[in-house]
């Protein structure tokens, strides 16, 4: 869907993003992650043709992104705002139509959001008369009202409460199925590991990572693992020998342990189940991946001891 | 082009749905009028006694008047041929507040200068042209014989009158007509100001609030700053319309009710104590409003682009309201600029700065309105329309180079 080509970009001399390289599949939810000033920005705004890159190039289905593609675009910016002396209705409306959309076409599709986030009765307030959670999805609403191929969500879900978050995220959710690219850039890594399929880890310009979620959790795995046992915590201990260590223990209920180890030297998790066969009545044993908050921290620490 | 339209409908609806817009439409003129009839009424000086002598080397009139003289008016005959500086300075004619100057063309060129040496109230003016025109009329209608004095008088041409100081002879200051150019050149300047600042105020909100960066999801920055000063310039416009229309009602009403026509006989000797007076004279005979009110749309709206263009990159490099008053200042300077250059254009019409700041596009919107009140003559009109080109250039120019800071500065947050 969209193909990002070594692209380069500077401000005042300050590299801000250095030779990225990446592609968003068709149909796919694409995290964009990064700590704050790693060029998140900077490319999304590239990808809105707010800013030109200075080397590289970016493709929109496989055309050079150009100005017809805008309409194929929604964009929630992290930093929104709306006109407030406006009406709801007449706002969407508004930005519908400056999406491309004809006033008919535009009125039908914010009719129908405007029912289905169940805010119709707002539609004649001010946007000033709103609350905030209320604007958030007006704004929400406004990004994707002229149905675009490609939706960029930067922090979609900041100043949501709750029951909004999880209202978002099903509609996120919908959308996919309804085959609607997503890039959404954010810090709530919960939400990555529950929607994204690909992410991209940004970091001070740079490409510090990049593939699907699954992936990069198998290749970030510690070796942890986590069993489940029926038995003697003792002959359990016993059983791990020198080749595993115990990193925490609980009793879940009477005579059922629940604990999670980490694997030393070249021991294979066949070898713990070999180990442990003998001794207790294993019910459950999965090797541990690392949430994608883990390998956000671990690469970035990773990287700033290097640059030090 | 669409999306252009659509932001400018929406900055034009926006203001258009403020109470402040109307407000300002019904209440500017009527504050305008009401100024305009206060400093009318405080103008008008009453008659005058005082003695006019008509030089008429050719005998023309024969030392005749018409038989209605006031006799606050005194009228003596010279058949001789008078140099003006000897009228200004002859210890013999000091005692003359009026010099009526005829020569022996005056009944085929139908011109005459009149040379005081204080300002005529519009009484003495009036009376002056009836006694000489009708004199003139009289003698006209008996040369072509077959035509009676009453059918003469329905084709005739009426007589040109040159009101002139004695001490400005060639008429070269016209200051008070230089001055109310000057007026209204500020207009200009104060109304792009004024809206200007609108502009400014508008980037800045868009900017702090971030829309911007959804709208720029959808339009380029230099359609978005264009489309604010076109909206914005349409509100401005449709303000300055308003106050067109409101001011033009309220002038034909002042006209036919306080201060009545001085040219039409039927309004003389009438027992009202509403008179003419020299301002008001100004303001209904002296200039020729619907040209001015003409060039004035042409300056505006050339004067709205250089200076809205400004206006948006300012807002673009402010990140808050109050850092962008700082901003502001220079620009304010540079308005300013424009009314002092036209306060000395006003003094120092004929000097090679002035002719230096007629074009210069912070000042010529004034300078050509004082040329411009003063009656220019070909020479003077064609430096007024170059002057109009060159602002309207500068105005193209700055938008383009203003597209390009407004976009560099926009998203610099």
């Amino acid at each position: 869907m969209i193909k990002v080509a070594q692209i380069s970009k500077s401000y005042q001399r300050k590299l801000v993003l250095d030779n990225i390289s990446l592609e968003v599949p068709k149909g796919q939810i694409f995290g964009l992650l990064g700590p704050n000033g790693a060029g998140k920005t900077t490319l999304i705004r590239m990808l809105n043709q707010m800013l030109s890159p200075d080397a590289g190039q970016i493709y929109f289905e496989d055309q050079l992104l150009n100005e017809k593609h805008l309409q194929q675009i929604g964009y929630l910016p992290e930093e929104r705002g709306l006109y407030k002396t406006m009406e709801v209705r007449a706002h969407l409306l508004f930005l519908a139509q400056l999406r491309g959309l004809s006033k008919q076409e535009a009125s039908r599709h914010v009719d129908h959001w405007l029912v289905h986030f169940e805010i119709q009765d707002w539609k004649n307030k001010r946007i000033a008369a709103l609350s905030k959670g209320m604007a958030q999805k007006v704004q929400f609403i406004a990004a994707l009202v002229h149905q675009p191929k490609l939706l960029i969500l930067d922090e979609p879900l900041s100043g949501f409460d709750p029951l909004n978050v999880e209202l978002i995220m099903n509609e996120i959710k919908a959308l996919k199925e309804k085959g609607t690219t997503i890039i959404l850039s954010t810090h709530n890594m919960k939400s990555v590991d529950e929607i994204c399929d690909h992410a991209a880890l940004l970091h001070q310009g740079q490409l510090l990572a990049l593939d699907s979620v699954i992936k990069l959790r198998q290749a970030h795995a510690k070796g942890r693992i986590f069993v489940r046992f029926k038995g003697n915590m003792l002959s359990f201990a016993n059983a791990l020998w020198t080749d595993f260590t115990l990193l925490e223990q609980k009793e879940s209920t009477e005579g059922v342990f629940e604990c999670i180890l980490q694997l030393r030297g070249t021991s294979t998790v066949n070898d713990l189940m070999r180990s442990l066969q003998a001794q207790v009545a294993v019910e459950h044993l999965e090797l541990l991946l690392p949430s994608m908050q883990e390998i956000f921290i671990d690469l970035i620490t990773q990287k700033d001891k290097q640059h030090d | 082009m669409t999306k252009f339209l659509l932001l400018t409908k929406r900055e034009l609806t926006e203001r258009l749905s403020q109470k402040g817009f109307w407000y300002m439409l019904v209440l500017g003129p009527l504050v305008l009028l009401l100024s305009l009839f206060a400093i009318l009424k405080a103008a008008d000086q009453g008659k005058q006694e005082l003695k006019v002598l008509i030089a008429d080397p050719g005998q023309i009139m024969g030392h005749r008047l018409m038989a209605q003289v006031e006799k606050n008016v005194h009228y003596y005959f010279l058949d001789d041929y008078l140099e003006i500086k000897e009228f200004d300075k002859a210890k013999a004619y000091q005692e003359f507040d009026v010099l009526v100057e005829l020569n022996e063309k005056v009944l085929n060129n139908k011109k005459c200068f009149v040379f005081y040496r204080d300002q005529l109230s519009p009484d003495i003016r009036i009376q002056l042209k009836f006694q000489v025109e009708k004199r003139m009329e009289e003698l006209i209608a008996a040369q072509h014989s077959s035509l009676t004095e009453a059918a003469f008088r329905q084709i005739k041409q009426g007589f040109i009158f040159d009101f002139r100081d004695i001490k400005d002879p060639k008429n070269e200051a016209k200051e008070a007509n230089a001055w109310a150019g000057f007026v209204i050149g500020s207009f200009i300047l104060f109304f792009v100001g004024l809206y200007g600042m609108t502009i400014f105020r508008a980037t800045v909100r868009e900017k702090s609030n971030r829309i911007v960066e959804v709208l720029l999801a959808s339009i380029r920055p230099e359609q978005l700053m264009l489309s604010k000063i076109v909206g914005i310039g349409m509100v401005a416009l449709l303000q300055l319309l308003g106050w067109a229309l409101i001011l033009t009602l309220g002038l034909l009403f002042l006209q036919q009710t306080v201060f009545l026509d001085i040219f039409d006989p039927s309004n003389w000797g009438q027992a009202t104590p509403q008179r003419l007076n020299p301002l008001s004279s100004l303001v209904f005979e002296q200039l020729n409003l619907s040209f001015l009110f003409i060039h004035f749309l042409l300056f505006f709206i050339a004067s709205f682009l250089f200076y809205g263009a400004l206006f948006a990159v300012l807002g673009a490099r402010s990140g808050a309201d109050a850092d962008g008053q700082q901003f502001l200042l220079p620009l304010i300077f540079l308005v300013a600029f424009g009314i002092f250059a036209g306060i000395y254009a006003v003094y120092y019409p004929n000097t090679t700065l002035s002719a230096v700041l007629s074009y210069l596009p912070f000042s010529s919107p004034v300078l050509a309105f004082i040329t411009l009140a003063k009656g220019a003559s070909i020479v003077d009109y064609t430096t007024i329309l170059l002057s109009l080109l060159v602002l309207l250039a500068c105005a193209l120019i700055l938008l383009k180079l203003a597209g390009r800071w407004y976009k560099q500065s926009i998203l610099k947050f």
